[in-house]
């Protein structure tokens, strides 16, 4: 089994970004779109998320994978929410006036036995904006989240989790496992050929949904057990080179640029503005401090 | 000549040059296994796959302690969407740190040996909780991240996900375990 890290080395300006940027850049970014359900809002995040992946020049050949991974989840996210929910979806919205457009007959869920019976599924102006929105809020999640490994060098990443004021130990055993996962695909790859040779089929695993899994256990259990113990190896030489007596230092520093610096202070600045409009939006139930309360739908769609 | 093993709180607690090499080892299996299985997409409104690797960070966490659990099952799960070009994401990354965090609890009752049915009993339980616990922490968080209903986080991701690393989970573990016991008499190494 050919294992290979999806990190494409290039140079962009993404690839540029020190890795600490784009982990706080998607945390704080997933936090702020987290608090509104306001399509203009969603929708300039979107634009930015778009620009910023951009930027990574990946192309669909590389990522395509991904992207019909992300394509297909959003897609069942978005639909399967709304019928799980009988179009009651909008939330944190104040919904007393909506618009219903029409309603088709469905099954939702119901407080009294037997709990699921006929009920209309509307579908309202409301309903469907919030169904693009978060349809968008996702997208936009995955552009950033998605060039992380492709623009990150694997190896950096102990470093930067480190540099985030995460312990020496733990970052080191972060490094520890990026280095250890092709020795684990190969001693995948030899268990499965050696497991063949003796009749295991993994593509065609007879029996129900328990049988099945309860045969998987010829593959799992040499890989897992070979492992352990293996490592009783690692560990002897690590304490041999005393360990853990001493704070280590990494080969690779990572050295901020003003403008990592930049970007740090703008994303930090970015999500305390927005959480503090958000929470004054909470006393003032009208005029612009209330604007990630709304949906924000045209007077013309919603009169 | 009889040796008496010393048993204290830094066994479990504390991270030493094991702790940290079995906690990398537990990541990358899980990372590794879950690469494997990841295009084994459940039906249902998140992003569920049907993943035999769950059993890494129930058995970390059960044979070397919740620090251990918690590292292999939130930086693996990481390592497993890393490799596979989905990214990062977190709330999934802190359910799955959650449920090896909660089965290492048990730990404090079998100090890591697994040679009765009772202790292994103990180990399926707190898995069990573990699960149910991390994936309702990492969905229930879906409700605020990707506005999710509650109906849709039960319905669609805790029953498939929760029910799938149920299966898989508590079947694996006791085999694992028992293969475990054996390795370490055959070894000599504990």
């Amino acid at each position: 089994m050919l294992f290979n890290f999806p990190y494409i080395k290039r140079d962009t300006p993404i690839h540029r970004l020190d890795p600490r940027v784009k982990l706080i850049l998607l945390f704080f970014f997933g936090l702020a779109v987290a608090q509104t359900s306001n399509f203009w809002f969603i929708l300039a995040g979107l634009i930015f998320a778009t620009f910023y992946y951009s930027k990574a020049r990946l192309k669909w050949s590389e990522t395509r994978h991904a992207w019909i991974f992300i394509i297909v989840l959003n897609f069942m996210i978005v639909v399967g929410n709304y019928f799980l929910s009988a179009g009651s979806v909008v939330q944190g919205v104040d919904l007393s006036h909506q618009h219903i457009l029409f309603s088709i007959p469905f099954f939702g869920f119901k407080s009294m036995p037997p709990f699921i019976g006929p009920a209309p599924l509307i579908f309202s102006v409301e309903s469907i904006t919030f169904m693009i929105t978060q349809g968008m809020r996702n997208f936009s999640i995955a552009l950033l989240a998605v060039p992380i490994p492709f623009t990150t060098d694997p190896s950096q990443m102990g470093v930067a989790f480190k540099g985030m004021g995460l312990s020496y130990k733990f970052s080191y055993a972060i490094d520890l496992a990026f280095r250890f996962l092709p020795t684990v695909a190969r001693d995948f790859s030899t268990t499965l050929d050696a497991q063949r040779a003796r009749g295991f089929e993994i593509d065609k695993l007879r029996g129900g949904i328990f049988g099945k899994i309860a045969r998987l256990a010829p593959m799992v259990v040499p890989v897992v057990i070979g492992s352990v113990v293996g490592a009783e190896d690692i560990i002897n030489a690590m304490e041999l080179r005393c360990f853990g007596v001493r704070k280590r230092t990494w080969y690779i520093e990572l050295h901020t640029r003003p403008l990592d610096r930049m970007f740090i202070a703008l994303i930090l600045i970015g999500f305390g503005a927005f959480t503090l409009l958000n929470i004054l939006g909470n006393f003032y139930t009208l005029g612009p401090l209330h604007f990630l309360h709304t949906q924000g739908i045209p007077h013309f769609l919603a009169p | 000549m009889a040796v008496t093993e010393k048993r204290s709180a830094s066994q479990i607690w504390g991270v030493g040059v094991r702790q940290i090499v079995y906690m990398a080892l537990g990541a990358a299996l899980y990372g590794g296994l879950s690469w494997v299985t990841n295009s084994l997409q459940l039906p249902s409104a998140g992003n569920v796959s049907f993943r035999p690797a769950i059993v890494i960070p129930l058995f970390f966490g059960a044979v070397f302690g919740p620090l251990v659990g918690l590292f292999a099952g939130g930086i693996g799960n990481l390592l497993g969407d890393y490799i596979s070009g989905y990214g990062v994401f977190w709330n999934w990354d802190v359910g799955n740190a959650l449920i090896g965090f909660i089965a290492g609890l048990a730990i404090l009752y079998t100090w890591g040996r697994y040679n009765t049915t009772q202790k292994i009993v103990v180990a399926e339980v707190l898995s069990a909780i573990g699960i149910i616990v991390g994936i309702s922490f990492a969905a229930l968080n879906d409700m605020w991240i990707s506005k999710l209903s509650f109906t849709t986080a039960v319905t669609g991701e805790i029953f498939p996900a929760a029910g799938s690393d149920l299966i898989n989970g508590l079947i694996l573990l006791p085999i694992l375990l028992v293969a475990y016991n054996a390795a370490v008499r055959r070894t000599g190494r504990a």
